[in-house]
């Protein structure tokens, strides 16, 4: 059905394993463990293809949701599906999920017949129908097609039928999909049945029987369950599916939990981490080699006012080739959007060489140790960006995905700018001139170096 | 002067155009040239690598807000705003005047320099001459502004006069402060308002400082296209022909291409970066309101015919639907207008190299206006020997309407 191949190079079970995942047309050939590179309506959060271009070592896999594509209409049918609309580069490989993993509450309550997704201007029903033709718009390579997600609180569960039925309808809903599928992608079916051991046996014998499957996706994360107990309930389906399928796990972005995640056999998680890292004002200084004292930086700080070190000692990575502390500060500071750009550059650029490092260790053999140390150096609570933005998220509007920062300027410093807006600007000042549609004379008062 | 060469490489035969290359000590910028801007150090979300591939010879900083922050100790300590920004092209600084005056209200105008209140804890503060030339110092730039006393075009009566003698005074006084002759330029300001008698007065009068450039200021405040359009050819008429002229704040295509046809050859605009963040996209014909429904659907690229890679790779249907959700969106059309500005200037540059500046004004303003034409440009042209309403061979020709820009909305 599909031209994507996964091979299990070494290890297995439910145990760390180096794997490869190939695509034939486009000869994209993947090493995992590995991240998917998070997008938001298909770009990398804050960064051009020329800017992320110059992030270097990033994986040949680039992961898009549905929800950023919803009620596209005939647009998105141009013919080049996603990598021409979103401008991705040719090579590669590209996987359609439905839900963006850094929000929270987005999968409202489901139908019998489709998905709900909290979106921008109210519930958008999600079904295998409306996916299958999505799919063939965005013409993705691999898919993770619609599921039943349990988003609910334990004791509301226990009462009532609730994870049987989103086990029954992920498999109905699946098997719509591959019914009405018209496109040609490799399929990552939802692995269900949340905390119900019966039920998650139920779910994944069901999928492990069936043929021509790419491999199984994870996301328990709406049970608002420690990351362990997750992993716990992943084993207890892993005993019951293929051995050799490709296994994405949505909610193990941060690397202290990719860590683990990798080593009870997930294969893939996605970069959504250095988004959140970039979106708290701090820069990643975290490494396998456990060779900083703390895991970040955070550029809001004022000692970072006259620091003219690069973000990360060492770091080769295009911001700090570049700039410095003071300057990001400074950015940062004064509400410039190019904060953001240079930090989400460096922050991808040190998840993509954490990546490379835990891959290394996995082929050396000393990935459980070098993980037990690394957590140990960092300590618990040092990679809570995601939790944090989150949590921002769920204090504004929950549809508008709006920036949040957790920081807000110093207090009446005499020597700073008056606060001004950080995010998109939804109204231009009119210019003075007489209502035209293309202005011409002066703008507002004056445009002269009005600054900007 | 020793931090700028002007080389004036072709004049046009009929206008007053004329293309050059002007060194500066951290680039040659090739003129008529557009310059945007950059108020904090940086133009909003794009990098310093981007803006060399954009083809960015100058770009501006804002002396008021970098003097707060992060103000001139620090970007002394940093080795100036080209170190601080890493940027190793041109740099060019206003004086920092017109944002006392712009952006807080109770600004007062001394002999001595600009009053106003600090908008943190009220204490009365004071902008002159000197410090202005003092934080210009620090931050660097090949090209630092005078202070001026900056009255609306709008106003008239004798603060016209006074503030043009005052920005003379205050002139001197700013030669006098600076400190860096050999790396960095000072330019005067012409003012004046809208009186041509002043103008006439105080152009002459900077002539005789001998500055390395000329800028004329006040303009582009709301007044008529008429007035804006007589103050900048009686400047560039007096002003010396081997020296370059900076019009400030003027960015909208037509003026930049009617500018240039009167001798002037370098600009800034807040504009096409900031209606980028609007969703506006420049094109020749005037700008696309990218959020707008019609676009919903839309497979073109912005502009087919744009070498920029916004162009190249985005409809017009993927960044109606990303501009007002993503950054990212909003970097894409700033990337696009900056391309978009650049290009228009290297158009100008090469009709006048190519001595096709006349032919180039015509067929730009028959993309941008069809057969209808403002009264201001009409006559703009013709006082420079384009006269619009006479056919070419092309048969083109346009009746003047009295509208000060374009009606019809861009498709
Ligand atoms: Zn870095
Ligand atoms: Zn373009």
């Amino acid at each position: 059905m599909t031209a994507a191949r996964f091979e299990v190079v070494s290890g297995g079970g439910d145990g760390a394993r180096r794997g490869v995942l190939t695509l034939e047309r486009t000869g994209a050939r993947v090493e995992t463990p590995a991240f998917m590179g998070y997008t938001r309506h298909g770009l990398h959060p804050h960064l051009v293809p020329d800017v992320a271009a110059e992030v270097g070592g990033l994986p040949a896999v680039t992961r898009v949701q549905a929800e950023d594509f919803l009620g596209g209409g005939r647009w998105l049918g141009g013919g080049g599906g996603v990598r021409a609309l979103a401008g991705l580069a040719a090579g590669g490989v590209v996987v359609l999920d439905v839900l963006d993993p850094t929000v929270a509450g987005r999968a409202g309550r489901a139908g019998a017949k489709a998905m709900a997704i909290e979106a921008a201007g109210g519930t958008v029903r999600l079904g295998p129908g409306d996916f299958a033709a999505l799919a063939a718009a965005l013409q993705p390579d691999v898919v993770v097609p619609p599921a039943d997600y349990v988003a609910e609180a334990l004791p509301s569960l226990e009462r009532g039928k609730r994870i049987e039925k989103s086990v029954e309808r992920s498999a109905r809903w699946l098997d719509e999909y591959l019914a009405q599928a018209r496109h040609p992608a490799a399929v990552l079916a939802p692995v269900m049945g949340a905390h119900s051991a019966a039920l998650r046996e139920r779910s994944a014998r069901a999928l492990g029987a069936r043929r021509g499957l790419l491999g199984y996706a994870f996301n328990d994360g709406g049970l608002a369950l420690p990351l362990e107990r997750r992993l716990d309930l992943a084993r207890q389906s892993l005993a019951h599916l293929d051995g050799g399928g490709l296994r994405y796990m949505a909610g193990a972005a941060a690397p202290d939990a990719a860590l683990r995640a990798v080593l009870a056999g997930m294969d893939l998680v996605d970069s959504s981490y250095a988004y959140a890292v970039t979106e708290q004002g701090f820069a990643s200084t975290y490494a396998l080699a456990c060779d900083s004292p703390a895991a970040r930086l955070d550029l809001w700080h004022e000692s970072m006012r006259a620091d003219f070190r690069p973000l990360a000692a060492g770091c080769a990575c295009f911001a700090c080739a570049r700039h410095h502390r003071a300057y990001i500060h400074h950015l940062l500071a004064t509400r410039e959007m190019l904060a953001t750009v240079l930090l989400q550059a460096h922050n991808l650029h040190v998840y993509a060489r954490f990546f490379a490092d835990v891959r290394r260790s996995l082929a050396a053999g000393t990935l459980p140790a070098d993980a037990a140390r690394f957590a140990a150096h960092y300590g618990p609570d040092a990679f809570d960006e995601l939790r944090l933005l989150a949590a921002q998220q769920a204090t504004a509007t929950p549809t508008t995905k709006v920036q949040r920062r957790r920081h807000t300027s110093g207090p009446g410093d005499i020597r700073d700018h008056p606060p001004s807006k950080t995010t998109a600007p939804t109204a231009e000042p009119k210019p003075k001139s007489s209502a035209t549609t293309t202005t011409s004379a002066g703008g507002g008062g004056d445009s002269r170096s009005g600054g900007d | 002067s020793p931090a700028l060469k002007f080389e004036v490489l072709a004049r046009c035969s009929t206008t007053k155009a004329r293309a050059s290359r002007m060194h500066l000590p951290h680039y040659t910028a090739h003129t008529p040239m557009f310059m945007p801007v950059g108020t904090m150090g940086s133009i909003k979300g794009i990098t310093t690598t981007q803006l060399e591939a954009l083809d960015c010879h100058v770009i501006l900083g804002n002396t008021y807000h970098l003097g707060s922050q992060p103000g001139p100790e620090l970007l002394e300590a940093a080795g100036g705003l080209h170190r601080f920004m890493a940027w190793n092209r041109g740099l060019l600084t206003d004086s920092g005047g017109f944002q006392m005056v712009s952006l807080l209200k109770l600004a007062k105008i001394t002999e001595d320099g600009v009053e106003f209140e600090n908008p943190y804890d009220g204490r009365a503060m004071m902008l002159t001459p000197e410090m202005s030339i003092g934080v210009q110092n620090a931050i660097g730039a090949d090209i630092m502004m005078q202070l001026d006393d900056v009255v609306s075009s709008l106003t008239t009566g004798p603060r016209v006069e006074e503030a043009m003698w005052r920005s003379v005074r205050w002139l001197d006084r700013s030669i006098k402060a600076h400190r860096r002759p050999t790396e960095q330029n000072l330019f005067p300001i012409v003012q004046g308002g809208l009186d041509p008698r002043l103008r006439t007065l105080s152009a002459q009068e900077l002539v005789k400082r001998d500055a390395p450039g000329y800028a004329i200021g006040g303009l582009s405040g709301g007044e008529a296209k008429g007035s804006f359009w007589r103050m900048v050819t009686l400047s560039t008429d007096i002003l010396p022909t081997n020296k370059p002229r900076y019009c400030m704040g003027v960015g909208y295509a037509e003026d930049l291409v009617v500018c240039s046809a009167l001798g002037v050859d370098m600009y800034d605009c807040v504009f096409p970066t900031r209606t980028a963040r609007f969703g506006n996209a420049l094109v020749r014909t005037g700008s696309l309101s990218l959020r707008q429904g019609r676009f919903r659907d839309d497979a073109r690229p912005i502009d087919p015919d744009c070498p920029c890679s916004t162009c190249k790779t985005y409809s017009r249907a993927y960044l109606h639907t990303t501009v007002a959700k993503e950054t990212t969106g909003c970097h894409l059309v700033t990337v696009h207008n900056i391309a978009f500005q650049m290009r228009l200037m290297r158009d100008i540059r090469a009709a006048i190299v190519a001595d096709r500046f006349p032919q180039f004004v015509r067929g730009f303003m028959q993309t941008r206006f069809g057969r209808t034409v403002p009264r201001w440009i009409v006559e703009a042209l013709r006082s420079v020997g384009i006269d619009l309403t006479v056919p070419d061979e092309a048969g083109y020709s346009a009746t003047p309407i009295e509208d000060d820009c374009q009606k019809a909305p861009a498709t």
